[in-house]
């Protein structure tokens, strides 16, 4: 897992390994980085499931149904917004 | 046909794409939708580097707190000057052989075919999604390239829609993330964002390089991170 931006902040760390069972998609994934990482939780998905979080798997960008294989690099950037 | 002033002002960088180059430039209509903290730079750029005509569109008049990050904008410009007005100032006092067009005004469903009109480029410096969706939407109706550029903080994301051939914007950021009121931001993460896209505008006139098309460039300049992300 690779974290980006305030990501970075939230999660404390710029990089971590994770397992997880095989079959595992991408919403997995999130789902245990929230429960990992609570101010992650608390400050991206408090009011929002569906929240603003871009993911790309070994450099390609993916959805959340995208299923995970070994080996892996995922990493999660927050859309910015401003100009 | 360039000057011999023309020639000699361009020359540092006709030698990067020659004079057929500096003349597409000097063709070329570039509309920058948004003159505020990526707005600037893009703006100073492309008139540094010769576009013909610059179309600057935004509705807002400079306020204090944008001077971090707004660097066409000046105190005397505060509450006072709209800044495409603002801006047209200076840009026509750095480069007299360029035109500076304006719209001052909010681009909407029903005025963007009439003030985009002969834009051959679009450059998206807006500080929020809906404008962008829109703008996504006329510059694939019309097949005219867009640069999206966005900030936060530190960090910031930039990429090149080319209709037909990329992606487009919304299917990127399919979530129309809301507006943020006193959004954080440096100054220098806008000029960094910014210039870069003023790059990629040149290097989609000129023909020259590759730009940033189905290519995410993500800047973190907390933690000096540059990644590309592939769009497909």
């Amino acid at each position: 897992m690779r974290y980006f931006a305030r990501f970075r902040e939230l999660a404390g760390v710029d990089e971590e390994y994770l397992e997880l069972p095989s079959g595992s998609r991408v919403g997995d994934l999130i789902e245990i980085i929230k429960k990992r990482h609570p101010r992650f939780r608390n400050e991206v998905f408090a009011q929002n499931e569906e929240a603003d979080v871009n993911v790309s798997r070994n450099g390609s960008y993916v959805s959340f149904d995208e299923e995970l294989r070994d080996g892996d690099i995922v990493a999660l950037f927050p859309p910015a917004s401003g100009g | 046909m360039l000057s011999e002033r023309e020639l000699e002002r361009y020359d540092r960088q006709i030698r990067i794409f020659g004079v057929d180059g500096q003349e597409k430039l000097k063709k070329a209509k570039v509309a920058v939708v948004g003159v505020g903290g990526l707005g600037s730079p893009v703006a100073y750029y492309l008139a540094a580097a010769g576009v013909g005509t610059l179309l600057l569109i935004d509705e807002q008049k400079p306020e204090l707190s944008n001077l971090n990050r707004q660097i066409l904008h000046w105190e005397e410009d505060i509450d006072k000057n709209p800044k495409p007005i603002s801006a047209k100032w200076k840009l026509e006092r750095f480069n007299s052989d360029i035109k500076v067009e304006t719209f001052v005004g909010k681009l909407t469903k029903d005025n963007i075919k009439e003030v985009l009109t002969g834009v051959d480029v679009v450059v998206d410096c807006l500080d929020n999604f809906e404008t962008r969706y829109l703008l996504d939407e006329f510059a694939h109706k019309r097949g005219i390239p867009l640069v999206h550029g966005a900030v936060e903080g530190m960090f910031g994301q930039v990429t090149t829609i080319i209709p037909g051939k990329t992606k487009c914007l919304r299917e990127i950021f399919p979530k129309p993330l809301k507006k943020k009121e006193n959004l954080p931001i440096l100054g220098a993460t806008a000029g960094v964002i910014g210039t870069i896209q003023a790059a990629e505008v040149v290097k989609l006139i000129t023909g020259y390089g590759e730009v940033l098309a189905n290519k995410l460039l993500i800047i973190d300049l907390a933690y000096g991170s540059f990644e590309i992300v592939e769009l497909v």
